[in-house]
């Protein structure tokens, strides 16, 4: 036992000759080229930020879908704002790509509230027909936020208010309809698109 | 466990199974199934869920020793109705209860269904295929897993109060989350630290400034020294200087005065520098020769310039080694 230790001891200090002279030039430079590394990320975060609070104030930044999520999440939000969904759609896509599930849950709400408010306008204009898509999508939208995060709060609020708005019957091939017990004629009265100016 | 517990009754425990029977008077097993034994739902809170609601559901089933659950016929994660979605499904076998073992059907389920009063709503039944693992025939039984109620809650009153704009009624969005550029900083700072603190192990060890009349480092100085006057025009002076430097070096490392005749005792007191005996020899015939002898050219012919500043460096990285480790 003693003479392997011995051994394994000479071993050690014989490697340290040659380890020695690598390790005092490549510790410095590794450690700096880390530094330099993190500089870049901190710099990267900071600018993000500065473009977030301008997208925030309702400047128009130009986002590139390789950009970090958050950015991604505050340009789909400028562009839902504006029913600007169309250019969202890379975005999203990119956001999906690489995102946290909270921040993609984010940015589906943010598309949802976008085709709650358009249905919300059609709506007021008494155009049903083309409000009835436009609240479908909205609830697909609040769905897929939560699936991502069930504890996304707002989700559950607006999907609950686009809900009221159209409800879906049960599909006629369910073999119980007991969501059916209770009337529906005397529960579902409340539309929150009723046209301004009534009681 | 706590929870709400459905069985379909089976014939081995009476006892156990009366109570729960009575909860359920379908799902009878068949007699072709009697491999497979109670199937019991536990669900920790089937009530009180609101839209987009995860919620856990347990199933264990007893089958027979050597029973398997076959994964193809398993729920499979994804929606099972409009308002309902099946997002995790595990299966584990358990403990073996006289000659039956129990499986246990882990489920995560997600609710969608947007309730206007608290209302009951069932959770599908399924079916799970069991197989047994015999070498030649496979013999299979369907467990029948009964469907179990929940029960949903609503988020808001029936009738909000009105309000001038319809959109007032969705929850306004937050502000957009940060970067934190913290984290980066952080450790940006610290692999800077790092990295200073290495350059200075560094330049100690070479003896860069500040550490430049390190006494422990004589030869890098006079390696310095060799290298600077290499550089220098007029070569004749510029090499009898290199060769005091190198004397130098060699007299602070051994701390006495080093001749030509002492270089085989200056050796044997620091063997690290063995390897150098040769060119340490030709260096002393040089000095003898540039110093005291009769022909001063004849030294650079012994010992040329660049010898000599080869000699001063391997002098230098032999010095680094020995007293860097800390021998000698």
């Amino acid at each position: 036992m003693t003479t392997t230790r011995f051994t394994l001891a000479r071993v050690l200090r014989r490697a340290w000759g040659p380890v020695r002279p690598v390790l005092l030039v490549g510790l410095p430079l590794a450690a700096a080229a880390e530094a330099l590394a993190c500089a870049g990320l901190a710099w990267r975060d900071g600018n993000a930020n500065r473009a977030i609070a301008a997208l925030e104030a309702g400047q128009d930044r130009p986002v590139a879908a390789d950009a970090v999520p958050e950015l991604l999440l505050a340009r789909i939000r400028f562009l839902a704002a504006r029913d600007r969904l169309d250019e969202a759609e890379p975005l999203t896509a990119a956001l999906d790509g690489g995102g946290a599930p909270a921040l993609r849950a984010l940015a589906q709400i943010a598309l949802g509230n976008a085709r709650l408010r358009q249905a919300f306008a059609r709506l007021e204009a008494g155009d049903l027909e083309r409000a009835t898509p436009l609240v479908g999508l909205a609830r697909q939208a609040y769905r897929r936020a939560l699936t991502l995060r069930p504890e996304a709060w707002d989700a559950k609020f607006n999907l609950d208010v686009a809900s009221r708005l159209v409800r879906d019957f049960p599909e006629r091939g369910r073999e119980q309809g007991e969501e059916m017990q209770a009337d529906p004629k005397t529960i579902w009265t409340d539309i929150p698109g009723q046209p301004r100016g009534l009681p | 466990m706590s929870g709400r517990a459905i069985t379909t009754p089976r014939h081995r425990r009476p006892l156990r199974a009366l109570w729960l029977a009575a909860l359920l008077s379908a799902g009878l097993p068949s007699p072709a199934e009697a491999q497979i034994g109670t199937v019991v739902v536990r669900s920790p809170r089937p009530f009180g869920l609101f839209v987009g609601d995860r919620f856990a559901a347990t199933v264990e089933i007893e089958a027979a020793e050597g029973f398997a659950p076959q994964a193809a016929s398993l729920p499979k994660p994804g929606p099972l109705t409009a308002w309902l979605d099946l997002t995790r499904v595990a299966v584990a076998p358990g403990p073996v209860r006289d000659g039956n073992r129990l499986w246990r059907l882990s489920l995560t389920y997600q609710t969608f269904y947007a309730a206007l009063d608290v209302r009951r709503l069932d959770v599908p039944a399924f079916a799970v295929t069991f197989a047994s693992e015999a070498p030649r025939a496979t013999t299979s039984a369907v467990a029948e897993v009964p469907g179990w109620p929940i029960s949903v809650s609503p988020l808001r009153e029936i009738q909000p109060p009105p309000v001038a704009d319809p959109v007032e009624y969705m929850r306004p969005e937050g502000a957009s989350p940060r970067r934190d550029p913290a984290v980066p900083r952080t450790l940006a700072g610290g692999f800077a630290a790092s990295a200073l603190a290495g350059l200075a192990l560094l330049a100690r060890d070479r003896a860069w400034w500040p550490f430049r009349h390190r006494p422990a480092r004589a030869f890098a100085a006079a390696w310095r020294q060799v290298r600077r006057l290499a550089a220098r025009r007029d070569a004749e002076a510029a090499y009898r200087e290199a060769l005091l430097a190198l004397h130098r070096g060699l007299d602070r490392t051994d701390g006495r005065r080093v001749m030509g005749e002492d270089l085989a005792g200056f050796l044997a007191r620091h063997p690290a520098y063995g390897a150098l005996a040769q060119p340490l020899d030709r260096f002393f015939a040089a000095s003898r020769d540039a110093f005291f002898g009769r022909d001063p050219s004849a030294a650079q012919r012994t010992c040329p310039f660049p010898d000599l500043v080869a000699t001063a460096r391997r002098l230098a990285a032999a010095e680094r080694a020995a007293r860097g480790g800390g021998a000698a």
